[in-house]
């Protein structure tokens, strides 16, 4: 199998006697949209920190694309091509939805002033926001908050991106169409690593699973292997 | 009677124009303060002491060169902007609110860690000016000290003034323009916003951090050159000038350029009428009480969201 493009090993996370995250280990290759899933404190996000560089984890290693980057802080590791977005979106709210997409092409993206106006023209396209070009990031509602998130981490020209839930609070429609644009997101060349909630979002989106409990890796896979497992069916349904 | 309504009418006009000139410079002096504050969240208590700094480095050009102080700018500028660069990276940014979080200290300590650097900063810079220079108070001589531009006949405002606030409003305008329309101010406006996020979306905190330091020492640069052209000044006036910053950010806001002009001319004609009415020594009073009202009624600002 080809080199993975994002490769976690024995990553561990403690705030004081609070084990976080605790020796996990698992590959991402190129062009594979891997679902995230476990309970509430499972330890989810703070996975997401540590691979994005939020958060220095307290032993283990984060390599990608061939380069460990464990030590590497947050702006280095988006640079390298990792973006994440955030469950509650947190664009920059006293900009607009132009500039916000800008600055993250710009800076992380490596693009010339003109390359980035070519760019982000094409992620508002793609991401359906020309409309809102204009406006205040912070002025826009939900939806479309959430549709912003993916585009500005999408703007950084990311080779991967880390999806933090977005299907939360959405119609089955509304999710319908953030899947479309994930899977679109992948298909012009971007890996995904998505953390979702909602199991039949996760089932039908994604090529592998990551189960994760208090923290530990509890199972990784196909999807409906790792759904089937009795360990996730006890954890999941009490079963 | 209709001459007492005709000079109650001038005073308030002359009040509001003096004013409203104060307050342009008032803006300028404010304006580092509230981009310290609103980009890395640090209140810096040596704001008013490099103004001074920046006052005594204009006295040391015009040593050098005999010109009109106002070319001294072209000096004073790049080099304070040079030293907000360069504190900000080899010594503000240890201390910083992101320093105390990246080794796990609360961030309360990241808070007070630089009000506590910044006073010893105040400290430091006020004895080296004495050591430098000395206790004698210092003045720019310029030729538009006593000049005044008529608009009626009981109607004037010093030139001075005038073109300190053309300055002004020119200043507040290119500082905006920078942070909206540039590369770097666009990153600044980003951090800002949410530093953890403009990390990850590419930008280097530590660098935005040094170039908004930079400005706004940059524009504390024009303040002291201003302060040195208006009135005497000695090593450790400094807080002087941080208190006035303090009460226009406590007025307008950190949110703009427009903020910081508005409260600066708020603070300005409320000063100048206090003086008209009540007597010299109540300007100070009245723009204290005025800043004490704002606190006990709109704490976050009058003009903050």
């Amino acid at each position: 199998m080809a080199t993975a493009l994002l490769s976690v090993r024995h990553l561990s996370k403690s705030f004081g006697a609070l084990h976080v995250t605790q020796d996990v280990s698992f590959d991402v290759h190129a062009g594979e949209i891997v679902g995230v899933i476990g309970p509430n404190g499972a330890g989810k996000t703070t996975l997401f920190g540590l691979l994005a560089g939020n958060l220095a984890p307290t032993a283990g290693t984060v390599h990608f694309a061939g380069h460990d980057l464990t030590a590497a802080p947050a702006h280095e590791r988006a640079r390298a091509g990792i973006a994440r977005t955030f469950q509650v979106p947190r664009p920059f709210g006293h900009m607009t939805v132009f500039e916000n997409l800008k600055v993250a092409a710009r800076f992380a993206g490596h693009l010339s002033d003109d390359e980035a106006d070519a760019w982000v023209g094409r992620v508002l396209a793609m991401t359906g926001l020309q409309s809102h070009a204009g406006s205040l990031a912070g002025r826009l509602p939900l939806l479309l908050r959430k549709r912003h998130e993916l585009a500005r981490a999408l703007a950084a020209k990311p080779r991967l991106m880390l999806v933090d839930e977005v299907a939360a609070g959405l119609t089955d429609q509304e999710v319908n169409q953030f899947i479309a644009l994930i899977q679109s997101i992948r298909k012009s060349g971007v890996t995904i690593l998505w953390i979702e909630h909602v199991m039949k979002t996760m089932l039908t989106a994604t090529d592998r699973l990551v189960a994760l409990h208090s923290g530990r890796l509890l199972a990784v896979g196909a999807p409906r292997d790792v759904i089937d497992l009795p360990e996730v069916r006890r954890v999941y349904l009490g079963a | 009677m209709n001459e007492d309504l005709y000079w109650i009418g001038i005073d308030i006009a002359n009040g509001l124009l003096s004013g409203t000139m104060l307050g342009g410079y008032y803006a300028v002096i404010s304006i580092g303060l509230a981009l310290n504050f609103g980009v890395m969240r640090q209140v810096n208590l040596a704001h008013g002491d490099w103004l001074i700094v920046a006052a005594y480095l204009a006295v040391a050009f015009l040593g050098i060169a005999n010109v009109s102080p106002f070319w001294t700018l072209a000096g004073v500028i790049p080099v304070m902007y040079g030293v907000g660069w360069l504190i900000q990276r080899v010594l503000l940014a240890r201390v910083s609110v992101q320093a105390a979080e990246r080794r796990g200290m609360a961030p309360s300590i990241g808070l007070m860690s630089p009000l506590l650097v910044t006073f010893g900063m105040s400290i430091v810079i006020g004895q080296g000016l004495l050591a430098l220079f000395d206790a004698n108070a210092q003045a720019i001589r310029n030729d538009l000290s006593y000049a005044a531009v008529r608009l009626g006949e009981d109607l004037s405002v010093s030139t001075l003034r005038l073109v300190f606030f053309v300055i002004a409003v020119a200043m507040l305008i290119a500082v905006q323009t920078f942070l909206n329309t540039t590369h770097a101010g666009r990153a600044i406006r980003a951090a800002a916003d949410d530093p953890e996020v403009a990390a990850l979306m590419g930008m280097h905190p530590a660098r935005v951090h040094a170039v908004a330091s930079g400005i706004s020492l940059a524009t504390a640069g024009v303040a002291g050159v201003m302060i040195g052209m208006s009135r005497s000044f000695q090593p450790f006036d400094g807080p002087t000038f941080l208190l006035v910053a303090f009460g226009v950010v406590i007025l307008g806001g950190l949110g703009s350029m427009t903020g910081a002009l508005v409260g600066g001319v708020i603070l300005g004609i409320t000063q100048v009428l206090s003086g008209t009415y009540f007597g010299p020594s109540a300007q100070l009073v009245g723009g204290y009480i005025l800043i004490l009202l704002v606190l006990a009624v709109k704490p976050q600002g009058l003009f903050s969201k």
